[in-house]
């Protein structure tokens, strides 16, 4: 019996020493060869970085005027590594904040790698959500209440298209090297200024790093790294102007852009249909975003940059330069008009018959046979390389995310895309902007620019100075010009002048103003879907023009008509009492 | 009296007392956080006073005359049992506890191990062992019932130790190995209905065990937490009062069934070691009482709280760093809890009480 006894407490003695040294086993595994792994872990247990965002930095018109500030909203987050029960916790709050759960599950999903790091999910949440979220907070554990700064558009849709609008970084941008540097959730440009200075804008988040206790209460701060606001801009656009420009158009769908004649600064830049950056501004919900993106009436589009249209009559100025400058007419140049102008076996015919006219009445009166002459005369080649060198057919570098090219066709071109050669009724169609031709009226209005100053081809732009962060120093954005068309100086004499006749005596009879020399171009452009666009393009004061505008109305049939009354009233914003004409001055 | 203090087993006296002044370190240590070192101490104190109370009794009484009380021992915890089902305080959602006023409660599934090592112990010290499957029922049987009772409030893991001590002690009697074979065969037959009279958190815990990546912000939790606290400790801790899982309530129990978090935290692998190896002296200790006890009685006695003490620490240890499964049972001398305190004075008392009237030859 005591032998039995002795192996059996020896064995079991046995098994104890083994139990003992597993455990001893495992604690040096743990707390000597991966020690410092856990050290660590337990070193990010303790700490939470609380975000500050940066104020976004705000954008003011030439004068000074705020355009575009930021507002103190509330934005309902989740803290992953707090949230306790989520089956329970998620359905409740999807309720509450009226968002599909599958969405929530997503969010969440997609933060997985950042446990500490509270999510998003409600920004700019209504009063009523935050009361009922307070109220519910102890049912709702990881579940938060940040307050953020939120987008305010002061003038909802006034320029929107310019100024852009906010939405969330998507993964195709997170991929991209031009956002760089950019993390999952920001709010980013996703058009207009907003987007192309983004980087300037949005400032540095701020981070506030405190230790908490495993219910994420904050115990102290172990540092601080402050929020940088981003920087503001001064724009160029012109508030009154704008203002002018959005009101002449009203309803009609087009666009109006004004320019500073010698220096490229977008005075007012408009497009309508447009929409309320203010929507977007705290995440647009995908069942408003669908009902802008299949609007009809594409509010989203920019008629101004994005949108290209026939020139129709505005691209006789091109026709009249091109003929000038090759010799092919000059200002004792006089056809006459009895409204057909045959061409082979063609014949095209004029809406008016408008008898013998010089150069000047052929301009001044938009007289359509005239045009098919020069235009024949001249060849289409030769007026390909004047729009191209007015800064037709070719994006004007406008400093905005997108923008068309347009397209000028000559020879070449026609052969590459068509296979066919140019014939001479492609130049009867091209001189009277009419055929291929395809430009923006942003385009148009740099080009009326250059015959207006002389020459100088402006690149637009849309921010004057960038200003310091905190009110440290500003700085201009140098903008050199994009080109310059060598004029001899009668042809520019004659171009110009035939420019102030159509105000003062032709189809551009409408835009008179007292006291106000304006020169410009009407033009009414068949195209093949629907009604003839309205056009007009104008410089003033001719002479010495500090100011040209481009309006075009969308199926507004009569340049003179349509597009001349809300030139002139750009035009009367610009110059009429008040209105300090804008040079450099102006600056806050 | 004075025959007690003559064969005195003064190591595994010193051993305790060691044991006892290392857990109200880490005590003090895990109360910091839970409203001041002294909040848990102080009732430790009085704890302790009852504890060293009943252990001295436990060594002056004769084990044999205790022994032979077996009935009325057996018949009084099966009473507590019931009465803590009928009146018991629901904690931490079981119904572990007997209110007792200041002192907080009494949980009789704690007496219930004294009960079965000193009612076992004289059922096996007879002659004739059971030496079938059929033979061994009346003692399943006895086993069997307080711990369904413990099972209902629910508490596994002193349901757990019920059994090991049973097993632990039919070993050292000298059952024969193919019996005990037969007995874990009929374990394993019985799991998948274990399996299914597990509530719901007990078989999340189970699963965590095996996989702690699945839902760490659930039931993984408190798994990965006391890994990371023990873990982080490294080789000689963030020291005492200086643990942040500790400080900042990381760890759920941390003066309970996790206090050695605390320990593994602030005292590193070098604290560990110690503990072990405290531990380590104090089974030796009762082993060797085993081996010197004058009868079977003692030698059972003893064996069953080696048993006792072997699977508490090794699972209680084991479950904080990962080799057991989560279940609440507690480590002898340092977890914060009365009834387990008193439980191992009398287990000490009673080693005591068989060393002192050990086998002749050896005086």
């Amino acid at each position: 019996m005591p032998s039995e006894r002795t192996s059996r407490l020896a064995a079991f003695a046995v098994v104890s020493v083994l139990l003992f040294v597993m455990l001893l086993g495992r604690l040096w595994q743990m707390q000597v060869l991966q020690g410092n792994r856990f050290r660590q872990l337990s070193e990010e247990n303790r700490l939470r970085d609380l975000r500050m965002p940066a104020p976004r930095g705000i954008l003011y018109d030439r004068k000074g005027r705020p355009l575009v500030t930021n507002r103190a909203a509330f934005t309902v987050s989740l803290l992953p590594m707090e949230l306790r029960r989520p089956k329970l916790v998620l359905p409740r709050l999807a309720a509450i904040l009226d968002m599909p759960l599958a969405e929530i599950q997503l969010r969440l999903e997609q933060a997985r790698l950042r446990p500490f790091e509270p999510v998003r999910l409600l920004r700019d949440a209504p009063k009523r959500v935050v009361a009922m979220v307070e109220e519910n907070r102890l049912d709702l554990p990881g579940v938060i209440i940040e307050v953020e700064p939120v987008r305010h558009y002061l003038y909802g849709s006034l320029a929107a298209h310019a100024l852009g609008y906010l939405g969330e970084i998507d993964a195709a941008e997170l991929a991209s090297p031009a956002w760089e540097g950019y993390r999952m959730g920001d709010l980013i440009g996703k058009g207009g200024v907003e987007r192309t200075y983004d980087r300037e804008l949005r400032g540095h988040d701020g981070r506030l790093r405190v230790e908490v206790d495993a219910r994420g209460r904050a115990l102290g701060i172990l540092g601080r790294d402050p929020a940088h606001p981003g920087k503001s801009l001064v724009l160029t656009i012109d508030l009154d102007i704008q203002r002018a420009a959005e009101a002449a158009l009203g309803e009609m769908a087009g666009a109006v852009v004004v320019l500073d004649a010698r220096s490229g600064e977008v005075l007012a830049i408009a497009s309508h249909p447009a929409f309320d950056p203010n929507a977007f501004a705290a995440g647009i919900s995908p069942r408003a975003w669908a009902r802008l993106a299949t609007d009809r009436g594409l509010p989203l589009l920019s008629r101004a940059v994005d949108s290209t249209y026939e020139p129709g009559s505005v691209f006789k100025v091109v026709t009249a330069a091109a003929a000038l400058a090759r010799g092919t007419a000059t200002r004792a140049t006089r056809v006459t008009c009895n409204g057909i102008f045959r061409l082979g076996g063609w014949v095209f015919r004029d809406l008016k018959v408008h008898g013998t006219v010089d150069f000047v009445e052929g301009v001044a009166q938009s007289c359509n046979v005239f045009f098919w002459t020069l235009g024949t005369r001249t060849g289409g080649d030769a007026m390909a390389e004047m729009a191209r060198a007015l800064g037709l057919g070719e994006r004007t570098g406008i400093d905005l995310p997108s923008e068309s090219p347009g397209l000028i066709p000559d020879s070449a071109w026609k052969q590459r895309t068509q296979g066919e050669p140019w014939y001479p009724g492609d130049d009867a169609n091209m001189a009277i902007g009419q055929g291929w031709v395809n430009v923006t009226p942003l385009q148009v209005a740099r080009m009326i620019a250059a015959v207006g100053n002389g020459g100088t081809l402006v690149r637009p732009h849309l921010v004057r100075r960038v200003l310091g962060a905190d009110g440290g120093p500003s700085r201009s954005i140098p903008v050199p010009p994009a080109g310059s068309v060598a004029f001899r100086p009668d042809v520019l004499a004659t171009l110009q002048e035939a420019l102030a006749a159509v105000v003062e005596r032709g189809t551009g009879r409408g835009v008179a103003i007292p006291g106000l020399k304006v020169a410009g171009k009407t033009g009414s452009a068949e195209n093949p879907r629907g009604q003839p666009h309205a056009w007009f393009a104008a410089y003033a004061p001719a002479g010495d023009p500090r100011v040209a505008v481009a309006v075009l109305v969308e199926h507004g049939r009569r340049g003179g008509l349509v597009a001349a009354p809300i030139a002139k009233a750009v035009l009367q914003a610009a110059f009429g009492p008040g209105a300090v004409p804008q040079a450099r001055e102006g600056v806050p | 009296m004075r025959r007690v203090l003559r064969g005195l087993d003064v190591p595994l006296l010193v051993a305790t007392v060691l044991l006892v002044a290392f857990g109200l370190v880490a005590l003090a240590s895990a109360a910091v956080p839970l409203g001041g070192p002294w909040a848990y101490v102080r009732t430790r104190l009085v704890h302790l006073a009852l504890a060293a109370g009943a252990m001295v009794a436990a060594a002056l009484v004769d084990y044999r005359r205790l022994a032979g009380l077996s009935l009325v021992l057996y018949a009084g915890m099966l009473v507590l049992l019931v009465a803590v089902l009928l009146f018991g305080v629901t904690r931490l959602g079981a119904q572990r506890w007997i209110p007792l006023g200041p002192l907080g409660g009494f949980q009789p599934s704690e007496l219930a191990k004294i009960v079965i090592i000193l009612t076992l112990a004289r059922s096996l010290s007879t002659p004739n062992l059971p030496s079938t499957l059929p033979r061994l029922l009346p003692l399943l049987g006895h086993v069997g019932l307080p711990v369904v009772l413990i099972l209902r409030q629910p508490d596994v893991g002193s349901a757990m130790v019920l059994v090991a001590i049973m097993l632990g002690m039919l070993f050292l009697a000298g059952v024969r190995l193919r019996l005990l074979a037969g007995l874990g065969g009929l374990g394993l037959m019985a799991a998948p209905f274990l399996w299914s009279v597990l509530r719901d958190y007990q078989r999340q815990r189970l699963l965590v065990f095996l996989d702690p990546g699945i839902d760490p912000l659930g039931a993984g939790y408190a798994l990965n937490q006391a890994k990371i606290a023990v873990g982080s400790g490294q080789v000689w801790g963030k020291g005492v009062f200086a643990g942040t899982q500790n400080l900042l309530r990381f760890i759920p129990e941390q003066h309970t069934d996790f206090i050695f978090t605390v320990i593994g935290e602030e005292m590193g692998f070098v604290g560990g070691v110690l503990l072990l190896l405290l531990f380590m002296v104090w089974v030796w200790r009762a082993l060797r009482i085993a081996y010197t006890a004058a009868d079977r009685l003692g030698m059972l006695i003893a064996g069953g709280i080696a048993t006792m003490t072997v699977f508490h620490v090794f699972v209680n240890m084991g479950m904080t760093v990962g080799l057991m499964p989560i279940t609440g049972i507690p480590l002898p001398f340092i977890s914060y809890g009365g009834s387990s305190l008193l439980t191992m004075g009398v287990a000490t008392g009673l080693l005591l009480g068989v060393g002192a009237r050990r086998r002749k030859i050896l005086l």
